[in-house]
């Protein structure tokens, strides 16, 4: 097991370092460097080169390499080009709002929706099923910033059930205000989540060994709850720890239009303030959390079912 | 009956998810403002004030030598931190400032030779200060409001970056504490805008040992001298300011211009500042929260969001009944800007071809983009100077700017380009947003009627200002705000040794601007000045290095229980605010 | 008898889809918008640029351009909807003429011959996974620069991984099959092998992968013009919903309402399709 575990970590070692010289080429190299945000509507030469200097764009790329690896595995990304912030106090101040909207809305939407689909894949194929998938697409459809503006102008403002704006730092109030963006999140995302799950259970229904239990002659619903539920799990387990890393980038549009300080708003500002240091920062994160992530859901199946580390 | 199961499960834990909602709101205290911030408060560092929102953030804990009076118009500085007016020499270079006494920092740990209590102003921390703003480690964006202008200033710079660290113990011969509450600035040359940077954010006065103890961290604290002491600060949601009680003795004016005792807004004369106990400001990054939450009582102050006008205004401009009936009270007033189309004048194609850029300027139909863009509230510019500036002439009217479509294709003819033809599409520069979006769709139009194509490139914010400073484009559109009320200001934008990557966008060059441009900074405001610049307005009316487009006009909404609410340019009106509301 | 297994296959599926009524009306609609795109290429139908009435008119039923009402300079929302058709497919089309190959090619090479090839390409498409999507998409937008150039190539080099995934993992199982070896000792070379004998038995997986890869373009295309990062110049169902996001404030709701019915039914389309094609193809599925 231990053995295991390690081939693993060290399998995750040149994806790593895939995903560095990804971003470190897509920023560093083809980027080029945002020095005049920093300078605003009276730049001088003698300034930008003050600037390049000072952040190291005149450097050669391998050295500017280095430097990114160096920030990188420290987690000290240095300060954004708009605020001046130090990139890792924004991200850890942003990570609490964000994580407060989207660690419910994530766990309401993903029960809801397994529940719904397991509910539609045992009635495949019939009226129910067909009902549910066109209002999947209907979610789908409809841009979650329509969701938002009626939200925010008839459930929050009209009838008063939400705040319309704002974040409360304070326990349990900020509970408060991410109300009405959790219920549109979940609203949003139900869609996708259920014809995920739906197409999931639906796909081992047609697998040999649910044909080999039926001819045993177990009835449709113990076959499903002990066969298809069983094996669908999978499947449904390592999206959910796909979407997982995703929650630490709160969301873009929600916490804009609801003023929740978390990191979608600063990812937003930095996309229009070409702020590239806080985008690479951000992107880096997520995908060694995703990394992580997956080493997790390796380590917790062979712990769960021994026979996937022969695979 | 699986699916029942299911349903009941599905309903208990909606009423689970809906059982938090009910929490109790706070209290609050009587005399709260509540005011909003329409963009994120990237720090409070008055060295970096140089948005709006950082603006008037950093003012409220912050102040400078200088401050605007809050009713008189046109703008009057009298003195803020400083006892009174400068006293300045006779070849008017000199200026001798005698700083209060008595004034306190705010109360903060970093003061700890007297154990956290706020210690006392001194000549010293302006001097302290200004160095900051100079200081090329800092990359302060205030730096050009004393670039060149005070004696040995830009030597101390140099030696700083030589040495790669500033020493803030090397005198400035032009920089001087004469003695504890004396401060003497020597100017290079003379220069008339000099004591209106006195009054900006930039130059508001910081204490050492704040900046030291807080280091990089700094711009997160706020500890001045001024009405508001910090209690609360996160950069994109909400920061919260209580009054300062060691502020220095202040009163509201006595005097203010004609009509403002009508409106009430002298009630308060004599009595100390600040006005509010209180202050908490949200941010919004959108425009429809912001609404939504005036409309229901919770914001005290608010501009009209350009599509909510219809619901607030009626055609005749006035409030519409539901906000009149509620005491809500609508304060119209010009600003200080003007927006403009410019040319790259430094482009072969269209700086090079005066009829070309005439053709334009003549069919860029002010009346529909103020109907559109506006809705209505806004002057056609017929120069630069905006209204409200000594300088600005109201009965004066741009040729090339009465929409004239037919003169507009002669003057293609004579460009050289007839119907457009044998005219390569200009390349149009833009910020991505969906307002400029609309706006950009509103030039290809309009353009295209004299058959001149734009090729459109939209970039971010920054990436759009290093375009133009590189000089990349050939036509943009941009908007310029008063730094300070004087119609220099506006008429240093086509001045040749301003050219990019500085203020003069367009590169316009022109010797005879350049020599009248000269001649008015030595000249004091007066008959004389206005001649001057109205020559150098013709100047540019000619050359059309821009198609001049509107002077904004602000609506914005006031509460009824907010008082001695006056619309001001600049920052640091909060002070001044107070709210009453019914028990 | 291995042979005609492709073969019987696809005639097996294609019965089946037709017997489908739901997938069948499904890609009528997909034919329809397709054919809608391209008369709007041409410029026979919909011309949005021209004024057909007031500033914000409401929809009325008077004529087929006031349909869906007017937009802020009185030009034809419904137009704008026709023509963001053009947008949309065009999107899809050209993102999967670009991931298509490369994720065939480089699924097959790594499936076929294993070894450091596979693990170089495996190693490739790892790494472009571990990225989040959406940020690796705003890089791009950001690098290239702004439009739809940079949108076809974004949603082109991120979409290509899941189909390499797939179509290695197909070619794994399949090599070792007897028809393949069969063919080996027939004198096939390696080209021969991957080409005429393994691809067909695959090809179903690209058919799926571009139904939903289509989807996933158009709704690429709203998010990237809502970011700022999208198409300039003309009307897309992405720049008309970041329009919406200021003129809903005013009760202008038919230019969302008309990207939004523009966008449901190809969704839907390429959805059931979808789903069919998954039924029809996969013959594990039954």
């Amino acid at each position: 097991m231990f053995a295991y575990v390690v081939r693993k970590l060290l399998n995750t070692i040149p994806t790593l370092l895939g995903v560095w010289i990804v971003i470190f080429v897509l920023f560093n190299v083809i980027g080029g460097d945002p020095t005049y945000i920093m300078l605003g509507k009276h730049a001088t030469p003698e300034l930008i080169a003050d600037v390049r200097a000072e952040y190291g764009y005149d450097q050669p790329m391998l050295k500017q390499f280095f430097r990114y690896l160096g920030e990188t595995v420290t987690f000290n990304w240095g300060d954004s080009r708009a605020t001046r912030q130090p990139i890792a106090t924004m991200i850890h101040d942003g990570l609490g709002p964000s994580l407060t909207l989207t660690v419910p809305a994530f766990l309401v939407t993903t029960v809801f929706s397994v529940l719904m689909g397991l509910l539609v894949a045992y009635f495949r194929g019939r009226w129910i099923d067909r009902i549910v998938v066109i209002g999947c697409v209907i979610g789908m459809s409809v841009p979650m910033l329509a969701f938002i503006l009626f939200g925010q102008y008839f459930l929050a403002y009209k009838m008063g059930l939400f705040p319309i704006h704002g974040f409360d730092p304070a326990w349990p109030e900020r509970f408060h205000h991410i109300l009405l963006p959790a219920l549109i999140w979940v609203v949003v995302s139900l869609g996708y989540n259920v014809r995920f799950y739906r197409t999931a259970l639906v796909e081992e229904v047609g697998q040999d060994y649910i044909r080999t239990a039926r001819a045993k002659g177990l009835g449709e619903l113990p076959v499903f709850l002990k066969h298809v539920l069983k094996n669908g799990m999978v499947p449904i387990l390592t999206n959910i720890v796909i979407e997982i890393p995703m929650l630490v980038l709160g969301s873009f549009l929600l916490e804009s239009f609801f003023g929740i300080p978390g990191i979608g708003g600063i990812t937003i500002a930095a996309i229009n303030n070409s702020d590239f240091p806080v985008i690479r920062a951000m992107t880096t994160l997520v995908a060694m959390l995703f990394i992580a992530g997956n080493l997790a859901t390796d380590i917790l199946y062979t712990l769960v079912d021994p026979r996937v580390r022969l695979k | 009956m699986k699916h029942a199961r299911l349903w009941v499960g599905f309903i208990s834990l909606s009423l689970l998810f809906s059982a938090a909602c009910t929490s109790k709101p706070k209290e609050e205290l009587p005399n709260t403002l509540r005011l909003a911030q329409r963009g994120k408060v990237k720090g409070l560092d008055p060295i970096y004030a140089d948005d709006t929102y950082a603006g008037e953030e950093v003012s409220r804990a912050y102040e400078g030598l200088l401050q605007f009076h809050y009713l008189k118009r046109p703008y009057v500085l009298i003195p803020a931190l400083a006892e009174a007016m400068p006293e300045v020499s006779k070849d008017r270079l000199t200026f001798t400032f005698k700083i209060k006494k008595g004034v306190l920092f705010h109360d903060d740990a970093s003061f700890k030779d007297t154990g956290g209590k706020g210690r006392e102003l001194t000549a010293e921390d302006f001097v302290y200060s200004f160095k900051r703003l100079a200081d090329p480690k800092l990359i302060s964006t205030g730096w050009w409001l004393l670039d060149g202008k005070i004696a040995g200033l830009n030597e101390w710079r140099q030696d700083a970056q030589k040495k790669g660290v500033a020493d803030y113990a090397a005198p400035v011969s032009g920089l001087k504490a004469s003695d504890r509450y004396t401060l003497e600035i020597k100017l290079l040359s003379r220069a008339p805008s000099f004591l209106y940077s006195l009054a900006m954010p930039f130059t508001s006065v910081v204490a050492r040992e704040a900046v030291e103890s807080y280091g990089k961290d700094f711009l997160n604290h706020a500890v001045g001298t001024g009405p508001f002491r910090l209690m609360e600060f996160s950069s994109n949601s909400r920061l919260i300011w209580a009054k300062n009680p060691t502020y220095r003795q202040e009163t509201y004016p006595s005097e203010g211009e004609q009509g403002d005792k009508e409106a009430g807004l002298l009630a308060d004369a004599g009595q100390p500042l600040p006005r509010a106990d209180r202050i908490e400001v949200q941010v919004y990054v959108e425009d429809q929260p912001m609404w939504l939450t005036f409309l229901s009582g919770k914001l005290d102050l608010s501009a009209i969001p350009k599509d909510n006008f219809q619901q607030a205004i009626t055609p005749g401009k006035e409030l519409s009944r539901d906000l009149s009936e509620q005491g809500v009270r609508l304060v119209k007033s010009p600003m200080l800007d003007v927006t403009h189309y410019t040319f790259n004048m430094s482009d072969p194609v269209v700086g090079k071809n005066k009829y070309l850029r005439q053709a334009m300027s003549l069919v860029y139909d002010s009346g529909p983009l103020i109907e559109l863009f506006y809705n209505g509230r806004a002057l056609a510019a017929q120069g630069p100077i905006p209204p409200g500036l000594s300088g600005h002439d109201p009965k004066f009217r741009n040729p090339y700017r009465q929409f004239n479509i037919g003169k507009a294709k002669e003057l293609m003819v004579k460009a050289g380009y007839p119907g457009g033809q044998g005219l390569p599409p200009l390349t149009y520069i833009t910020t991505a947003g969906s307002t400029e979006r609309q706006m950009t769709e509103y030039a290809v139009r309009v353009f295209d009627t004299i058959g001149v194509k734009l090729q459109i490139e939209a970039f971010s914010w920054p990436e759009f200002q290093q375009a133009v400073r590189n000089r990349k484009g050939q036509i943009w559109s941009f908007a310029w705000n008063a730094d300070y009320p004087d119609a220099e200001n506006f008429l240093q934008l086509f001045y040749s040794k301003n050219a990019s990557p500085g203020p003069n966008d367009s590169n316009y060059s022109n010797p005879e601007y350049d020599r009248l441009y000269e001649k008015s900074l030595g000249l004091p405001d007066g008959a004389e000045r206005t001649a001057v610049y109205r020559q150098m307005v013709n100047l540019l009316v000619e050359d059309c290095p821009w198609i001049f487009g509107v002077h904004r006009i602000a609506f914005g909404l006031v509460q009824p229980w907010v008082k001695n609410y006056k619309r001001s340019d600049f920052h640091g009106a909060s002070k001044y605010y107070r709210v009453e509301r019914e028990k | 008898m291995t042979a005609n297994v492709g073969r019987s296959l696809w005639a097996d599926a294609w019965l089946r889809l037709w017997r489908d009524r739901l997938a069948m009306a499904s890609l009528c609609v997909i034919v329809l918008y397709s054919v809608v795109a391209l008369l709007a290429l041409a410029g026979w139908i919909a011309p949005w640029k021209e004024v057909v009435g007031g500033s914000y008119q409401p929809p009325s039923g008077d004529s087929l351009a006031t349909f869906f009402g007017t937009d802020l300079f009185g030009r034809s929302v419904f137009y704008k909807t026709i023509h963001g058709t053009r947008i949309a497919m065009s999107v899809g089309l050209v993102s999967s003429l670009i991931s298509v190959p490369i994720g065939v090619v480089l699924g097959a090479v790594a499936g076929y011959f294993g070894k450091w090839v596979d693990d170089v390409v495996v190693w490739l498409y790892t790494t472009l996974s571990s990225i989040p999507n959406i940020m690796l998409l705003i890089a791009i937008a950001f690098v290239l620069g702004k439009g739809i150039f940079s949108i076809y190539i974004a949603l082109g080099v991120t979409a290509w991984v899941s189909l390499a995934r797939v179509i290695r993992g197909e070619f794994i199982k399949h090599k070792e099959r007897e028809y393949v070896v069969a063919a080996e000792g027939l004198g096939a070379g390696h080209f021969s092998r991957i080409v005429k004998h393994i691809l067909p038995n695959v090809f179903h997986f690209v058919i799926i992968h571009l139904s939903i890869q289509f989807m996933a373009a158009i709704k690429a295309e709203v998010i990237l013009s809502f970011l700022g990062l999208g198409v300039q110049g003309q009307p897309s169902w992405g720049v008309m919903i970041d329009d919406a996001k200021l003129e809903l404030a005013r009760g202008v709701w038919w230019q969302l309402a008309g990207a939004t019915f523009g966008m449901f039914f190809v969704v839907l389309a390429f959805n059931v399709l979808g789903d069919a094609l998954r039924d029809a193809l996969d013959p594990k599925v039954k």
